[in-house]
Formats: structure tokens, sequence, C-alpha cells
């Protein structure tokens, strides 16, 4: 196995593959916390209230909308319901995982791992299972920590630096822009098959739709509803 | 600090930990094979997946336009990144770098 192989393997996979499987998600995920911290420092947050909310929150959008929430004076309980509602999608991240990984997978630490299911640690951690890696809770640890602390390193990063810190250098930033958009693609390729196919264009028209006539949001959590119902009745 | 902040931190983190971690937790019987709720579960992540990689390039594509041409070279190199050893690590840094390079190129 190479050094960033991510195929299937006949062992429970390690802490140190789970890091470094992780990699993608790290290299997207600076810029966008490099932003947040850019962004709260601009919105006149201090950088240990900048890094508290990546540690705390630990949810990209949210933390962005809070900002802007704060900054316009929002009530406290407004602001938190609105936040806490962004991220109900992620309620159904734990039990797919743990379907597709078998009822004899250990769930015993995911009250510690299982806080690092974010959008794209599911979809790594999903799409692994998908191509045959066991599951184990060591690599869920591994691939969370390493995303986690990326995304606290690079707010931090960004709210010391400021804005401009990657002005001069538009190539990269464009780069590491999409570098989210083809890790989502890369993974929906390693999991699809033909018989999945209306559930992926059920919810890919459905989060298009919701977003244009709703909210990008909205648009989420459409799609992957009306892409579950798909499957739900598709035999 | 700011104690509301810290507050609204808190009430949020610890709703995000509720979602994330309780359902993983509470939900240990294992549903019925090819029943509704199996079938729901075996779907969510594949329709999850398809979800966030449109959310992810919508903003380029709705309301206006905007660098396509960066668009099209990086999607084309994911996918072409992906199939020589079905990598997705190899795949994401394919289409990361294509598209980095299609927007230098571009000027």
């Amino acid at each position: 196995m190479t050094a960033i192989s991510d195929g299937a393997g006949t062992q429970d996979p390690g802490f140190g593959q789970g890091l470094r499987a992780a990699l993608p998600i790290v290299l997207g995920y600076l810029p966008i916390a490099f932003s947040f911290g850019v962004a709260a420092t601009q919105s006149g947050l201090t950088p240990a209230e900048a890094v508290m909310l990546s540690l705390v929150i630990y949810a990209g959008a949210s933390q962005f909308l809070a900002l802007a929430l704060v900054t316009s004076g929002a009530p406290l309980l407004v602001a938190a319901f609105t936040l806490i509602a962004m991220n109900l999608r992620h309620v159904l991240y734990g039990p797919a995982l743990m379907k597709q990984a078998g009822a004899s997978a250990s769930r015993r630490h995911a009250w510690a791992w299982a806080w690092g299911l974010t959008d794209e640690v599911f979809g790594q951690a999903l799409g692994a299972l998908a191509r045959g890696r066991r599951f184990s809770e060591p690599y869920m640890f591994g691939l969370g920590l390493a995303a986690y602390a990326s995304w606290v390193i690079g707010t931090g990063l960004g709210a010391v630096a400021g804005g401009g810190a990657l002005d001069g250098w538009p190539a990269v930033q464009a780069g590491l822009g999409f570098m989210l958009a083809a890790l989502f693609l890369a993974l929906l390729l390693s999991i699809l098959s033909r018989a999945l196919l209306p559930v992926v264009a059920a919810a890919i028209l459905a989060c298009v739709l919701g977003t244009i006539f709703w909210s990008g949001t909205a648009g989420i959590l459409l799609g992957m509803v009306a892409g579950a119902l798909t499957g739900v009745l598709r035999r | 600090m700011s104690g509301d902040l810290v507050l609204l931190a808190l009430m949020v983190g610890a709703a995000n930990w509720a979602f994330r971690a309780l359902p993983t937790i509470l939900l240990r019987r294992e549903p019925q094979p090819g029943g509704i709720l199996s079938r729901f579960l075996a779907a969510t992540g594949p329709a999850a997946i398809a979800t966030l990689f449109a959310a992810s390039i919508l903003p380029q594509l709705y309301p206006a336009p905007k660098e396509l041409v960066p668009l099209a070279a990086g999607v084309a190199a994911t996918v072409l990144g992906f199939l020589p050893r079905r990598s997705v690590v190899a795949a994401t840094l394919c289409g990361a770098l294509a598209y980095g390079l299609a927007f230098a190129a571009l000027g």
C-alpha cells in the first residue's frame, strides 16, 4: 500500500491511514478556514474569538452566518436557532455510515469521533467503505482529527494574518477553492453504480431547484431527502 | 471575549455534537434488510455526496456563469485522475491543480 493509497485493505485501517485519507479535506479546509479567520477579524472579532468559534461550532457555513448574525445584532436565541437549523442534515450521517459499516462495527468511542462528522469527513469515510475498506474507530479518529485541526489552524492563521495573504497568488487561491468540489466529485465517482443513478439524479435535481427557488441550505436538505426517498422507492 | 458570543457558540456547538453523535450512539438496532429504513439510510450517503457536489459547483453556474473554463478543466481532470487507480486523493489533487492552471492560463 502506498503512502496515500485509499484503496481497500484486509485489516482494520488505523489512525495513520485516517490521517492520510484526510489530505484532500485538509487542503480544502485550510483556505476556507483562513477566509473565515479573515472575515471574523474584519467583522470586529478578536483572533481568540474567531478560533473559539471554529473550535466550538466546527461547521463552516454556520460560522460565516454567525458573523452576519452577530454583527447585525440578531437576538441570541434567534441566531442560535438559525445556526442550529442549518446543520440538521448531520442527523442522518451517523446512521448512514454505520449502516454501511455493518452490524459488527464498533461505536464505543462514537461520542468523540462523531463530532468530526462534517460533510467532507462523512463523504470520505463512506467512500472508503464503499470501496471495500473496513470500518474502524482509529481510522475515524485520524480522519476527523486532521480535518478538525486544519479547520482550527486555518482559522487562527487567517485571523492573525488578515486579508490579502494570498492576494498575490490568485491561481493558487482558485485551485484551493476548487478542492472541496473536486473531492465531492471524486467521492461520487468512487461510489457510483448504475443502480444508484436515480438516487444521484434526484438529489442533484432537487438541490438545484431548492437552491434556485429557496436557498442554498434548503437546496442541500432537499437534495439529500429527495435522493434518499428515491432510494426507498427503487427496488 | 464576548460572553454572548461564547454562549452562542456553546449552544450551536452542543447541537452540532448532538446531531452528529447521538444518532450514531443511540440507533444501535440494525434496520431490517430491505426495509424502508434500511433503503433510506443506504441511499442517504450517495444522495448527500451528490447533493454536496452540486451545491459546491452551483455558485459558479447560477445566477451568472463564471470561470467556466477552469471549472470544466477541474471537472475533467478529476474524472481523468480518478480512472487509473480509482484514487480519491489523486483525483482531488488533479482536479484542483488543473483548475488552478486553467485559471492562471486565462490570466
